[in-house]
């Protein structure tokens, strides 16, 4: 099948296929790390030729991203931080998991939106909003429980749609052939469409407002605790570490996830080996799918219930695209994913000021873009770790590691 | 004049000395083979030779020049040539772009095709080695494929030819063909690098032969002053009885059975064309023939990758319609495959992992959804014991094993599994003598406990040593039944060919 054989010679190129198979090198966390650096300091090159102070750059980048402590601005920065970090950490999951599968769901941008609408649904609904409006004031004190119970309705409706929303691609793959790449493309923008062409400015708009304003606003019960006032920090943060935890589990510990690697791994020869054990390869990559547009939709459910409480007329396409950079980043690992979010939450966040001080958001973006490029050239980068790590040892002995890779 | 001398080369891999302080010269014009057993080192020797690892230690001499070789390039430039273990082509590729990838001849800057085939066609004559200069590389048959990769080396001028394993993939005629070739290049001054398991293979065309065990050399001897079972016990370090014990067990029920069974191949075309057969508990039945005639499209029918087109199938006297291979597997069917690489295991996936990829729903390696790797590692650290997997970590990927001991982990893994019906493709296929005794051992085993075993081999004294009883496939018919003591393998070998159809044989 030749869309696994893309799949995989691109997560090839950016090492998530081919260095796993120790997972005990530390060769694993340098990479990343030391192609984030590398980028950063083209990064400083770049932003030099263009006549502009680097150094003033990154302090105001690294200053006000949220990450360094201190100033009083430092709080809301923080907040901003850890609210984009959540859904780029959703969407970064959501393509890690399809990508330990073998499949790489582009789609997750698509799914992230079916999951924001469908939240954005059930978040204003009269049936479900007055239910638990009406619980929220029988319970008095304990009305936090009506807020809970409707926000997780909220979430998990979000998650099924998005999940079904991938799920439909993997069903296009397995039983029709259609192409993983072009099939979740082709649902993305059917989404897209479907979405802020019709259901935003149609059926989901209050009658009365003009047709600029977005859709209704969902009840109070619905909206995400926030967890350091005055900032508008919510629970998304602590709710995709679970998630992140959930992935690893699934991946790592569970009879599924050990199908799902084994489906990956061979994705590039027809995936003969697991299918002969007996493994229902259709049946997992329709699951993979599932569990990858739940993820990315719940990042979709952040963005409404944490930061918009409506769906915006002027929501723009992103949040899915960055998942895979994210994903990259974090080499399709549940912990690097978190990492490599964090970084690109920074990153943005960081970005905003410093466009205020006349350095164009561009910039963050082209550092971002290299560190991509420079894990992209993950055999050179490991090829001069390996060969600096070992210039001490005796000339004579190559490092083992970078022949399994040649 | 030596061709190629290596002083006290050894390789390092993390915890495993893969080769020891070798040494050894090859003179021109000789046909120099290397044997051991697997995992013995004889792949990353070669390697090590043709610029693919770097030796930990040691020196290379070509034409008795110490050289440093960094790399493949360094070794073409040396005029080394490799014909790998696995083939190194691009199916979609003609022959003659695979021949000329890398170094084709030019008009301007344009690739000069007509020119590339006219010097291919020119090449394949000189060395007497025909191939359709034209043909889609993809579609021959290996033992072409394999001229495809011989002409490769030889038009960039290799003098020094290293051939890891030709034989492996070659049936006897092809292998015949090969000996002529090599015999032809040994003619024109070329000196020839061969490994090999099947030592009869050795004793034919090798002038010295080198005995590796262990990462170490054990000796070299000349053709004329050794015999196999002095090499073999070189190799393995005790001596080897590869003569199989006629066991008598009784027959028992029916395991499987199919009826007239019609099944297409991958290209649609009608691989076959009726055939009926059973299969019973406590014995061994044989399928003979020369590859492609139908032994893959019955396997992959058998084991639900392909649905027939006709036909009935029965395990356990129960119908396998539509049936899927989890299904099979649970029924009571076990599968060692050939290919390794693509159907037996997941490479990437550690000998732990591997060796449970079947039983993995089953307790006590998980329990609901939860695996339960503690118990995976236990289960996994007694069998790489039981089967004397090499290196032993069970923390290794399967990739990293050597050929042998990925067919250990095969076995272990497929008979744990709960069966009682075996289909062994090609069970020794890449197997030293050591393995090939200790596969032939489990296989009696097997019998002995009762199991119903399809042995399908295309080593005609395996299915004669092995088997009850013995099917000859040939163009996706059974054309005869037979049992060991009534045939010969000249007689089989004619049937194989299709010789004599009309007069089936009759047991
Ligand atoms: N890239 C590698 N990394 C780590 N260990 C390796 C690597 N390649 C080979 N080995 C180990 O080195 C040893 C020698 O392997 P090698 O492939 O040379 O054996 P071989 O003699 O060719 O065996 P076979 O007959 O099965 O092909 C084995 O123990 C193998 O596990
Ligand atoms: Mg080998």
């Amino acid at each position: 099948m030749n869309e696994s054989n893309f799949t995989n010679k691109f997560l090839k190129v950016f090492g998530i296929e081919n260095h796993r198979h120790n997972r005990r090198d530390p060769l694993n966390i340098l990479v990343p790390l030391v192609s984030i650096a590398l980028a950063l300091i083209l990064g400083m090159i770049v932003i030099a030729a263009s006549g502009r102070n680097p150094f003033r750059a990154y302090a105001l980048l690294f200053g006000d991203s949220g990450l360094i402590p201190g100033g009083s601005s430092w709080p809301r920065e923080f907040a901003e931080l850890l609210i984009k970090s959540a859904m780029y950490i959703a969407t970064g999951l959501s393509i890690a998991l399809a990508f330990k599968g073998g499949l790489f769901n582009i789609g997750a941008e698509g799914q992230f939106w079916v999951g924001a609408i469908v939240a954005t649904f059930f978040g204003y609904w009269t049936p479900v909003a007055h239910t638990f409006g009406a619980m929220y004031a029988a319970l008095g004190s304990l009305g936090w429980i009506a807020q809970l119970l409707h926000g997780a309705v909220c979430i998990i409706m979000g998650m099924l749609a998005g999940g079904a929303w991938g799920a439909v691609a993997g069903y296009l793959y397995v039983k029709r052939g259609v192409n993983i790449v072009i099939g979740t493309i082709m649902l993305n923008w059917i989404a897209w469409f479907l979405i802020t062409s019709w259901l935003v400015t149609g059926p989901m708009t209050p009658p009365s407002q003009t047709f600029t304003s977005g859709t209704f606003y969902i009840a109070d019960t619905a909206k995400l605790f926030r967890i350091m006032m005055p900032t508008r920090l919510n629970t998304s943060i602590l709710l995709v570490l679970i998630a992140a935890y959930a992935t690893w589990f699934l991946l790592y510990k569970t009879t599924i996830g050990y199908e799902i690697r084994a489906i990956g791994y061979t994705a590039n020869i027809g995936m003969d080996a697991p299918r002969a054990q007996g493994i229902n390869i259709n049946r997992r990559v329709v699951q993979v799918m599932f569990f990858s547009g739940a993820l990315a939709a719940l990042g979709g459910t952040f963005f409404i219930l944490g930061m918009q409480y409506q769906f915006p007329n002027t929501a723009t396409m992103g949040y899915g695209w960055t998942g895979i950079t994210v994903a990259l980043i974090g080499q399709a690992e549940p912990i690097g994913v978190i990492l490599a979010g964090l970084f690109i939450g920074a990153m943005r966040t960081g970005a905003t000021s410093m466009q205020v001080a006349n350095i164009p958001k561009t910039f963050s973006d082209i550092i971002e873009g290299m560190a991509v490029g420079f894990i992209a050239m993950q055999v050179a980068v490991r090829y001069y770790l390996v060969k600096i790590i070992h210039h001490r040892r005796a000339r004579t002995t190559p490092p083992a590691d970078q022949e399994a890779t040649a | 004049m030596k061709a190629l001398e290596v002083r006290e080369v050894s390789k390092m891999f993390p915890g495993n000395l893969a080769n020891d302080r070798i040494s050894f010269s090859v003179e021109k014009g000789e046909i120099f083979a290397i044997v051991g057993e697997n995992g013995a080192g004889k792949t990353t020797l070669m390697n090590i030779i043709y610029g693919i690892y770097t030796p930990s230690a040691g020196t290379i001499f070509v034409n008795e020049k110490e050289v440093k070789i960094h790399s493949v390039e360094d070794a073409i430039r040396l005029r080394m040539g490799m014909v790998h273990q696995e083939f190194m082509l691009i199916p979609r590729f003609s022959v003659t772009e695979n021949i000329v990838v890398g170094d084709e001849p030019r008009k301007g800057i344009f690739f000069d095709y007509t020119r590339a085939v006219r010097e291919v066609r020119e090449l394949s004559e000189r060395v007497s080695l025909t191939v359709d200069a034209q043909a889609t590389t993809g579609d021959l048959p290996v033992g072409i494929q394999q001229r495809v990769e011989i002409l490769k080396v030889l038009r960039r001028g290799a003098e020094i030819l290293i051939f890891d394993e030709p034989t492996a993939v070659l049936t006897p005629e092809e292998t015949a063909d090969l000996f002529v070739t090599m015999r032809k290049l040994q003619e024109e001054g070329k000196t020839i690098l061969f490994i090999s398991h099947k030592l009869k293979e050795v004793m034919e065309i090798a002038d010295r032969i080198a005995v590796l065990r262990r990462g170490k050399l054990q000796g070299i001897v000349n053709k004329k002053d050794t015999n196999e079972e002095e090499l073999a016990r070189m190799m393995v370090g005790r001596n080897v009885v590869l003569e199989i014990p006629k066991l008598d067990v009784p027959v028992g029920d029916v395991a499987f059975a199919c009826h007239d069974l019609h099944v297409k191949n991958s290209r649609g075309y009608e691989a076959l064309k009726g055939v009926s057969f059973e299969v019973r508990g406590g014995e061994i039945v044989g399928v003979a023939g020369v590859q492609g005639n139908g032994q893959d499209e019955l396997v992959n029918a058998m084991i639900g990758f392909s649905r027939p087109v006709s036909g009935s199938m029965e395990l356990n006297r129960k119908s396998m319609h539509m049936v899927t291979t989890a299904q099979l597997r649970k029924e009571g069917m076990s599968y060692i495959t050939e290919d390794r690489a693509r159907r037996g295991l997941v490479m990437p996936y550690t000998v732990r992992d591997n060796a449970i990829m079947g039983q993995h729903l089953n307790k006590p390696f998980s329990r609901g959804l939860r695996m339960d790797y503690e118990k995976v590692a236990e289960f996994a650290e007694g069998k790489v014991k039981e089967y004397d997997i090499r290196p032993g970590d069970i923390y290794d990927t399967a990739g990293s094993l050597s050929g042998g001991n990925q067919q250990k982990l095969i076995l272990a893994r497929e008979l744990s599994l709960p069966h009682n019906f075996l289909i062994a493709s090609q069970p020794t296929r890449g197997l030293d003598v050591g393995a090939t005794e200790f596969v032939y051992g489990k296989l009696l085993e097997e019998k002995k406990a009762g199991k119903a075993i399809l042995l399908i081999s295309l080593e005609l004294s395996e299915i004669l040593g092995l088997s009850d009883r013995i099917l000859v496939m040939f163009d996706g018919h059974i054309v005869g039944e037979t049992t060991p003591d009534k045939t010969t393998e000249e007689a089989l070998g004619l049937l194989m060919l299709g010789v004599g159809i009309d007069r089936k044989v009759q047991s």
